[in-house]
């Protein structure tokens, strides 16, 4: 810019003539766009947690209707819980797996449907259908299929494999809760990356071929990096969903067999509203939420690490 | 959208300053009255809709009452969560198993001088719901645990109907095991649980009972588990299923009303559920076990709640839902407490599906000398606890004590506080 | 391609679809089996005789017909909330400068990480004292402004963030102010991203479980996963049979759409530029 440019720009900011400057008035269009959310927000998201919070130094007593205040005894409670470290376990388990197998096969699936081949609409269209069926309805379903006798085993009973009782096992049971919630969903993120893959230009692969790459260092060198912001958003959606599992839980297997299933919010769900222990129930709330905006924190922090033209 | 929006930031600002959900002002006008419920059957809310439009002939200051149905699945927490949130019902139906902490809280209204004619209820169906001498729940429903017999897939199995083996006065749990066992060998199931489902343990007090077993001493504060009655129980019925395969293991899901069952204990209301079956059956009493004859009922009562601002009219209404006249008409779907309607000529004209004997042994001497279903104060963290403790009981390899040892090194702790 | 490596993917899709295909077949033909069937092992995969009364006890057990009217038009009412709102909100934080936008960001970004069994309590009395329990209010309210939207919001703002900047001063040359550059110029272009919100959105609304069985207790309220669980005999045993039949009607109707609109709704869901 010239000096001239710049004594221009300077006089005109020196004297507005009235007070509704360009930006002034883009702020103010700005909070208009964002209120409903953010009014929404305070009230549906950040005074139910502050409530939360409150709650969590409470001793509260639904039935006897008693509410008192007991400071940090919730939280000794929880630091001396036996089945804390069972309940964390089977957490980091479900999520890990569920994490790990949902993006797999995610991309699996992407890659596959990102062939030139004919009826890959057909295929796409059965792997996400799963997406759609109700959760709850899935989930019965589901509970037919895993049992002893059940459809799973009756398949497998016809490639001559002899499965196990799915539910009643406590590495089965977890890995059954898995793979119910993995092909319920796995449509949504598998969507997401076939629409990365297609947004790769072909010819880098092209150019890369003709330098010798192999099949997988193209995958590697090209197509992870350029898919990559892709898989940041799916998977902190995905590590925010692992988190937020109840319904297929309390269906198939209440948390059993022993807690081999009780995950946090299971576990959160069963002392609030089960046992009644609303303080203790508020205090693994807040737990919860600050394990899930670590991680989340945690990835958004590393995404320059890895994640490919992240402005 | 604005007007809903401002009363809730208004009533945001209400809940922060009075926590705990604020009472509903003494409003003019009839007061209408709420009952939580968990059936949501078309035939019993008939009757009582009908029973409550009576009601209100005679009493013009009541508005309407509603019946609110909660999936059963999810009854108590729901109610406790709407009890939570400050919007308690006038009435609820209570189960047995949170009757403990529903009659020991003090959340509910003292009965007993409103009830009708509370002196000929069933000792045996009231005591869940009293404390103190004082009754804070009326026992509405009392049902006794019997078994269901499929006398076709028994017959199949060249097997004794249980029917003679009571006359032969062999009608024990032995005995019962060895028809199952046949039965199981032509590929159906033997006998089963009703709602067991290697879940709900409660269940297995129809078994064990018969042994003389209990989940905790009396008084509630002991765990008897690892009691040597319990373990010979429970010894019984793991080999019952693991090595006779008598009954149907975990993860297996059966269904007695289908006929592919040949014995299902269960409680006696479900009788209704064979009107269209196309097998002949039977219902027998619940088989003897080593200590003898004996009965377990499952119950459900009706409570008012404290915290209702109306809680004088809903005991009021209580009285009358329950009376004797309607107490007959409610015998229909619920067996009663009440010693005039427990003969076999009146329960004969509400259970067209049962014949006299049947009544007569199952329902009235059930519901006579009945015991009622483990229940504890903190009855859903012990029966998680529980439940979760005896999982590894349930796998063909199981030590038994060593697993009950388990449970009451779990439970004890409960108990104890 | 070669022809062997085309049949060996084609194999591979055929076993890879069994788990996502056979749940929903055996929920179809399971709800017009004899109930021994439903339980038969191996289980049969067609049914041995069909019986469709199970479909008419549906609608006599529950007003099912008004509980599928809820669901589908609190879940359209949802969707079109949530498009509104997140569109809004994501178009200010991706491309207007104004003071705090950082910090509010962020506030509003807290609700992607609460789940709703966390605040289901306070929020249960906050409606409860606003008089808006066993009321649709909740289910419609909270989903479009509260923790559930924010999701649809920051997906808008990362699609808004990949516009060009051209775009705005063209408009602005064109004489068009902000809200004419959001309407007339912004919006249309967000068509793909906008679509992705409202499958998202529709579907959160439509599996909706927690939520109504708290807050509603008329059966002429309820939504669809809330009655699937209603068809229980008297005390508690499912029907098995009737259950996957409103299961079926549940599901049918939604696939049936998709697969009709599916290149719609999938390459609108691809197309949206998700960059993170």
């Amino acid at each position: 810019m010239t000096d001239l440019g710049n004594r221009v720009a300077d006089r005109a900011a020196a004297r507005p003539r009235h007070f509704w400057t360009i930006p002034r008035r883009d702020a103010l269009v700005g909070y208009l766009l964002i209120s409903p959310q953010l009014a929404g927000s305070a009230l549906f998201v950040l005074l139910p947690l502050g409530l939360v919070v409150y709650f969590s130094l409470q001793e509260w007593n639904v039935l006897a209707g008693t509410f008192e205040f007991v400071g940090g005894e919730n939280y000794a409670k929880l630091l001396a819980d036996p089945n804390m470290g069972q309940v964390l376990t089977s957490t980091a388990l479900f999520s890990v797996g569920l994490v790990v197998l949902n993006l797999a096969l995610a991309l699996i699936l992407a890659i596959l449907l990102d062939q030139r081949l004919r009826g890959t609409t057909f295929f796409r269209t059965l792997f996400f259908s799963p997406v759609l069926v109700s959760l709850v309805a899935w989930t019965i379903v589901w509970q037919f299929l895993l049992q002893q006798d059940g459809g799973i085993n009756g398949l497998l009973g016809a490639a001559g494999v002899d499965g196990p009782n799915w539910l009643r096992g406590e590495t089965t049971a977890l890995l059954s809760v898995v793979v119910v919630q993995v092909v319920k969903n796995v449509g949504l993120n598998m969507v997401l990356f076939l629409a990365a893959l297609q947004g790769v230009p072909r010819q880098l692969y092209e150019a890369a071929q003709l330098d010798g790459a192999g099949a997988w260092t193209r995958f590697l060198r090209i197509t992870v990096p350029l898919i990559s912001p892709t898989i940041l958003l799916t998977s902190i959606i995905t590590v925010v969903g692992s988190l937020q599992v109840f319904a297929q839980i309390a269906v198939l297997t209440q948390g059993g067999p022993g807690m081999s299933t009780t995950v946090l919010v299971y576990y959160l769900y069963q002392q609030a509203f089960q046992f009644r222990h609303l303080g203790y129930g508020a205090t693994l709330s807040v737990l919860l939420f600050l394990i899930v905006a670590a991680l989340t924190l945690l990835q958004w922090r590393l995404r320059r690490r890895w994640v490919f033209h992240e402005s | 959208m604005k007007a809903p929006l401002a009363a809730l930031a208004l009533a945001a600002l209400l809940t922060v300053t009075a926590c705990g959900g604020g009472e509903a002002p003494a409003a003019q006008g009839p007061q209408p009255l709420r009952m939580s419920i968990w059936t949501s059957n078309e035939a019993h809310l008939k009757l009582f809709k009908e029973i409550a439009a009576e009601y209100r002939k005679s009493h013009p200051q009541v508005g309407e009452i509603t019946f609110d149905p909660i999936p059963f699945e999810n009854y108590t927490t729901t109610l406790t969560t709407q009890i939570a949130g400050g919007n308690a019902p006038d009435l609820a139906w209570i189960l047995e198993n949170s009757a403990p902490d529903f009659v020991g809280s003090g959340a509910l209204v003292p009965l007993k001088s409103k009830v009708e004619n509370a002196a000929e209820l069933v000792p045996a169906a009231t005591r869940l719901w009293e404390r103190d001498g004082e009754l804070y729940a009326y026992p509405f429903s009392t049902s006794p645990f019997g078994v269901f017999v499929n006398t076709d897939l028994v017959k199949a199995a060249g097997q004794k109907a249980p029917r003679e083996l009571i006359k032969a006065g062999q009608w024990d749990w032995e005995h019962a095991n060895e028809i199952n066992k046949a039965v199981a060998a032509k590929g159906k199931n033997g006998l089963t649980i009703l709602n067991f489902d290697y879940k709900a343990w409660d269940n297995l007090a129809t078994v064990w009972q018969g042994w003389g077993a209990k989940a905790w001493s009396d008084d509630g504060g002991t765990c008897q588990f690892n009691a040597p009655e319990m373990v010979e129980a429970m010894t019984f019925m793991h080999k019952a299923i693991f090595t006779d395969k008598s009954m149907p293991g975990p993860g297996t899901a059966v269904d007695f009303f289908s006929g592919d069952t040949a014995m299902a204990v269960a409680q006696i209301s479900r009788a209704a559920m064979l009107k269209d079956a196309t097998f002949k059956w039977d219902l027998v009493p619940l088989p003897a076990g080593p200590k003898g004859e004996y009965a377990v009922i499952g119950q459900a009562g009706i409570g008012v709640l404290k915290k209702s601002p109306r809680a004088a009219q809903a005991a009021d209404f209580l009285a009358y839902f329950t009376n004797s006249a309607n107490s007959a008409k409610l015998a229909a779907y619920f067996p009663p407490a009440r010693t005039s309607l427990l003969t076999a000529d009146t329960m004969a004209k509400t259970s067209p599906l049962l014949n006299g004997d049947q009544l007569q042994k199952v329902v009235i001497d059930g519901i006579e000398k009945g015991v009622v279903k483990p229940s504890h104060k903190g009855q859903a963290e012990l029966a998680q606890t529980a439940r979760a403790a005896l999982d590894p009981l349930w796998k063909p390899d199981a030590d038994v004590k060593a697993v009950l040892d388990g449970v009451c090194a779990k439970i004890q702790p409960l108990l104890g506080g | 391609m070669s022809r062997r490596v085309k049949l060996a993917l084609y194999a591979l899709l055929c076993v890879l679809c069994v788990p996502f295909v056979f749940p929903t077949w055996w929920m179809v033909t399971s709800s017009v089996k004899p109930i021994s069937d439903i339980f038969a092992f191996p289980p049969a995969l067609v049914p041995s005789r069909f019986d469709f009364s199970t479909y008419s006890r549906v609608f006599e057990l529950q007003p099912f017909g008004q509980q599928y009217l809820n669901s589908l038009y609190i879940a359209a009412v949802v969707t079109v909330g949530t498009m509104a709102v997140a569109a809004m909100a994501g178009y200010a934080f991706a491309r207007i400068r104004f003071p705090g936008q950082n910090v509010l960001f962020l506030v509003v970004l807290v609700g992607l990480l609460i789940p709703s069994e966390v605040t289901i309590v306070p929020l249960f009395q906050m409606f409860h004292a606003a008089g808006m329990t066993d009321t649709h209010w909740p289910l419609i309210l909270v989903p479009i402004l509260g923790a559930p939207s924010v999701l649809a919001t920051f997906i808008m703002r990362q699609f808004f963030i990949t516009l060009p900047d051209e775009l705005e001063e063209a408009a602005r040359v064109d004489g068009l102010g902000r809200f004419g550059t959001f309407c007339r110029v912004v919006l249309p272009l967000a068509r793909p991203a906008l679509g992705a919100v409202a499958i998202f959105t529709f579907l959160h609304s439509w599996n909706l479980y927690l939520e109504p069985i708290v807050f509603l207790s008329t059966p002429s309220k309820f939504t669809l996963p809330q009655a699937l669980t209603q068809f229980v005999d008297a005390y508690g045993s499912p029907l098995w049979n009737v259950q996957l039949s409103a299961a079926t009607m549940t599901a049918l109707p939604i696939l049936v759409v998709f697969v009709l609109a599916q290149r719609q709704f999938i390459e609108g869901l691809a197309h949206t530029g998700l960059k993170g």
